[in-house]
């Protein structure tokens, strides 16, 4: 099974570009950081609350990424709260994404494809050569967000993700997204992670819309 | 945290004492597995005296509501103290989860 901050990252990527979605950076940032957070919330290393979030084991995971997560919140007992433990990791995401990338190659679930753009400019892509997690992910996603079962708490945080990187339609048509907004918004706001995730994600594409936004 | 229960007629009603989080989740865990271990559980869940939730905790209740949901029975919950009830309002568990004002309401609700 594949850990919140690679399947985000496996989701960000456009299946048939293999670069990922158009997503404001630093948005995309939060949404990674606050998958790191949720793989640790799920391995028991950190509970939160309305208001803090709190290391309660220090013990390693074993998944580098998620234990410099773990070391960089904050020392056993020193709560802090979760927008500020979101907003934190933000900074070390791109790290976290580029491992993530390599460990989907070293699965074969992408292949790094290097080329040139106007044969000067370095690029790379990672287009999708095995989907079958998220062959197996979205069908489930879907009878979530369609009918009134009751999601596991992992599904809750796919679910939360998804949203926040407004990418619904990887799993619904626009129809469907259009019909689930009140269960999307109900299944959003169940993990209290995700929500100050949802919220710095708005915060910034607020900042960008407006940033971008013409004056006359 | 304490986790005790006590059979009901056909119902079980399962009282939390204390905290609800990392701590005690796996704990929580365990007893409700042994509560839901009848063919279709009728579940009454007794908050009165749990003194706090966090993430874990609601996480645990959310296993309970799925595996309730999958076996066709029937969970409610009573006696949530106001910063519980926060917890669950702002987390949208409260549309998950019948929530009841005392025993009696919440028995009726799972019967």
């Amino acid at each position: 099974m594949l850990s919140f901050v690679e399947e985000i990252t496996l989701l960000l990527l456009d299946d048939t570009q293999g670069r990922f979605v158009d997503l404001p950076l630093s948005a995309s940032d939060v949404v990674v950081a606050g998958a790191a957070l949720m793989d640790l919330a799920l391995a028991n290393r950190i509970d939160s609350d309305l208001e803090r979030l709190t290391v309660v084991d220090t013990k390693p995971t074993g998944d580098d990424i998620l234990d410099d997560a773990l070391a960089r919140i904050a020392p056993p007992g020193q709560d802090l709260s979760v927008s500020a433990a979101v907003e934190g990791l933000a900074a070390y995401a791109e790290g976290y994404k580029e491992k993530a990338l390599q460990r989907l190659v070293a699965h074969k679930i992408l292949r790094e494809e290097n080329g040139r753009f106007l044969w000067v400019f370095p690029t790379r892509r990672y287009p999708v050569i095995d989907d079958t997690e998220q062959r197996e992910v979205k069908p489930r996603l879907r009878q979530i967000l369609l009918t009134d079962e009751i999601p596991d708490p992992r599904d809750v945080v796919l679910i939360c993700l998804i949203d926040a990187c407004n990418l619904l339609g990887l799993v619904l048509t626009p129809d469907e997204i259009k019909q689930t907004t009140t269960r999307v918004e109900q299944l959003s706001k169940m993990d209290l992670i995700g929500q100050a995730v949802t919220r710095a994600v708005a915060e910034i594409r607020f900042i960008v819309k407006h940033a971008t936004s013409p004056i006359f | 945290m304490e986790f005790a229960q006590e059979q009901a007629g056909d119902a079980v009603i399962v009282r939390l004492t204390g905290r609800l989080d990392s701590g005690a989740a796996k704990s929580a865990e365990d007893g409700f597995n042994a509560a839901l271990s009848g063919a279709t559980p009728h579940l009454a869940v007794d908050l009165t005296k749990l003194d706090y939730i966090s993430s874990a905790g609601l996480r645990v209740l959310l296993v309970v509501a799925k595996k309730v949901q999958q076996a066709k029975g029937k969970v409610a919950l009573f006696g949530l103290s106001p910063n519980v009830r926060e917890v669950f309002s702002v987390s949208g568990f409260d549309t998950i989860f019948s929530i009841q004002p005392d025993s009696a309401a919440a028995l009726a609700a799972v019967r």
